[in-house]
């Protein structure tokens, strides 16, 4: 570096704070907008049961969200996200079909056990196999959808097969309130708290924003990035379950794409893809995004590849305005650096 | 660099892989070893083989491109208009490559032009591609292509034997390897991907530089959705859909390095041999393609893990010496 970065002061700092506040709220002042817009054009949208609706299939994305945005903190990301989903749902529905005696804590801990393992295999690969993320989880992404299927043999489990519970208490409400919903946003504030105020969830944070500056300060970078990928894993058996419980139908395919929805929802709330910055809050926000652009783009009866496409162009929007906002905080750092 | 000692030992290792890979289908079916079979075995990777070149090059700069597959459907729905509405072949295939260096041209100006960061963006555009090809061709195929369209893509030369995609491929090949290895532009590629800050001072036009390699990228593709409409015969939003896996495979097996900088189009080229002789062998034996996905994601990892590997074995190697 040829000009001497000055120290990060006071005022830096909170004007740091303040742009990704503002991101933040950009996400939300957006999805007014969007609501605005989707409540003028169609009577259908503002009404309880829509917005409902809009929450339930929100929920289990942002889940995912929040899992892929874990592992983009660390400036890394991960493709198998679907893949992961879809074998724990697999796994899980199997298992519940074939024990009808099944107990909701063994429900529980059987994703979770999978979902995490399959992130540490990533995550190993990452961190100690030094393979670039996107390398890695393109191929896991193809080895467990795969192995999903091999597994499978072409059988699906009905939803005739599941545990009755199971399926009901996903569709369940708590006072009015799906519980889904209520799930996912107690999962995104623990996750969101454990962050912010934890050491490890702070290490992430770091070693997103320079591995070789936290390395230098002493975390164990490798173990970090493993522990995100575990993370990630364990949220992705979540949200497979979920997933599972809501379709009641499983199939291989199930949740297939989701690591492009993931990671759009996450883009969108403001993680950066450059590691380091961003809130587990934002990327439900983005998921919540995606979900109202879903139900409206329904609700007006347009084509469903229009979603593709609006996807995309989101995906691309939110990186330029994240670029954007980057170099606006390094001009006013004062560091004239050639990106 | 040190070019007259060093021996491609890659390269060496991926022929012994391919003739391998070869005399264990030999093994699977005695019909394997028929010179028609071998030829019509290349189908398997020519329409992959032409966006590796374009991902190859895209790669040797450090940045990546997982657009190309949408490319495709991009070309594939615009070739099917163009035959709706009569236009000649030959013009069709111009327009379709002009539009596909547009494609290139969008990813290139937001990653280098706009300083964004290349995966996140070809995420974004291979979602808006594929949409794009969705609204324009809608769901439904178009299927009536006439002979002269279909020609570069099924027609086979030299009594029947050779496909003319083959030459199409080879052709390609021998244009992105000379213009990687023995033209100042490729020396400029593999800098900007070695060392960009090095490359720039050393007066690269780094924004240009990358642009052009994306533009050459949506052209190879465009190129490969003529061949897809030969093979297929169909256009349709969803062509093409997840052939990124074994694109990015052949690449990184082919010894290019994805964080830039080092590679060779040769080493592509095998690599391609390789996978479309394992791919075409597991055909024989009856492997399902959930299998096959499986083996391709393990060769993927394996690939990337290669220099890990090595660096561990030669580790184990010194140890004793240094004792």
């Amino acid at each position: 570096m040829t000009t001497q970065a000055p120290a990060p002061t006071g005022s830096s700092r909170s004007l740091m704070q303040f742009a990704l506040r503002l991101r933040e709220a950009g996400v939300l002042v957006f999805l007014i907008v969007l609501g605005l817009t989707f409540t003028l054009l169609s009577p259908q949208f503002l009404t309880v049961q829509n917005l409902t609706v809009v929450a339930s299939s929100a929920s289990i994305l942002a889940i995912a969200a929040c899992a892929q945005a874990i592992v983009l903190f660390t400036k890394n990301l991960d493709v198998s996200v679907g893949s992961i989903m879809g074998m724990v749902a697999y796994l899980t529905a199997d298992y519940a079909a074939n024990h009808p005696g099944i107990t909701p804590v063994e429900l529980v801990v059987i994703p979770l056990v999978i979902g995490g393992g399959l992130g540490c295999i990533n995550g190993l690969l990452v961190a100690l196999g030094k393979v670039p993320a996107l390398i890695a989880t393109l191929g896991t992404m193809s080895l467990y959808r795969g192995a999903t299927y091999i597994y499978a043999h072409g059988q699906e489990v009905t939803s005739s097969r599941l545990p009755h519970w199971m399926l009901s208490s996903v569709d369940a409400r708590l006072a009015g309130f799906p519980v889904i919903v209520l799930v996912a946003a107690v999962i995104v504030a623990l996750v969101g708290w454990w962050l912010s105020a934890f050491p490890l969830g702070r290490r992430i944070y770091a070693v997103g924003s320079n591995q070789v500056a936290a390395w230098f300060f002493g975390l164990r970078t490798e173990r970090v990035i493993v522990f995100a990928y575990v993370a990630c894993g364990f949220l992705c058996g979540v949200a497979g379950l979920l997933y599972a419980a809501r379709v009641g139908t499983v199939t291989v395919v199930l949740a297939t794409g989701w690591e492009m929805s993931s990671l759009a929802a996450a883009v969108i709330g403001g993680v950066s893809v450059s590691g380091g910055s961003g809130t587990v809050v934002g990327a439900a926000l983005g998921a919540v995004v995606l979900a109202t652009i879903d139900n409206g783009l329904v609700l007006m009866g347009v084509p469903e590849f229009w979603r593709m496409f609006i996807q995309g162009c989101a995906i691309v929007a939110a990186v330029a305005v994240d670029a954007m906002i980057a170099t606006g905080i390094r001009r006013s750092l004062g560091r004239q650096r050639r990106g | 660099m040190s070019r007259k000692i060093a021996l491609p030992v890659w390269e060496l290792t991926l022929v012994l892989m391919v003739i391998a890979a070869g005399a264990w289908s030999s093994t699977l079916s005695e019909y394997y070893l028929s010179v028609d079979q071998i030829f019509g075995s290349t189908r398997f990777f020519i329409i992959p083989g032409l966006m590796a070149l374009g991902l190859a090059m895209v790669v040797s700069t450090g940045e990546i491109d997982i657009s190309l597959a949408s490319t495709i459907a991009v070309g594939t729905v615009t070739l099917s208009k163009l035959a709706a509405f009569g236009v000649p072949a030959p013009i069709a295939i111009v327009v379709v490559v002009v539009v596909g260096c547009l494609c290139g041209l969008i990813n290139g100006l937001l990653v280098a032009r706009w300083k964004l960061p290349s995966l996140a963006v070809t995420l974004g555009t291979m979602g808006a591609f594929r949409g794009f090809a969705f609204i324009v061709g809608s769901e439904v195929g178009y299927t009536d292509f006439s002979d002269a369209y279909l020609y570069t893509g099924s027609e086979y030369v030299f009594a029947g034997i050779v496909p003319v995609s083959l030459f199409v491929f080879l052709a390609a090949a021998l244009v992105v390897a000379f213009v990687m290895h023995r033209t100042i532009f490729g020396r400029q590629c593999f800098s900007i991907g070695l060392n960009a800050d090095a490359a720039w001072y050393a007066g690269v036009d780094i924004v240009r530089t990358k642009i052009l390699t994306y533009v050459a990228a949506g052209a190879l593709s465009a190129l490969a959705s003529v061949v897809w409409i030969g093979q297929y015969g169909s256009a349709r939003g969803d062509n093409a859909d997840g052939s990124i896996l074994f694109v990015v495979t052949a690449v990184v097996l082919g010894g290019v390095d994805i964080n830039g900088g080092r590679g060779t189009i040769g080493g592509v080229v095998l690599a391609l041999c390789l996978l479309g002789t394992i791919r075409n062998g597991m055909g024989l034996a009856n492997i399902g393609g959930p299998s096959q996905t499986v083996v391709l994601g393990a060769l993927l990892v394996a690939g990337v893990l290669r220099p890990v590997l090595a660096a561990a074995v030669l580790k184990l190697a010194r140890r004793p010496r240094a004792a």
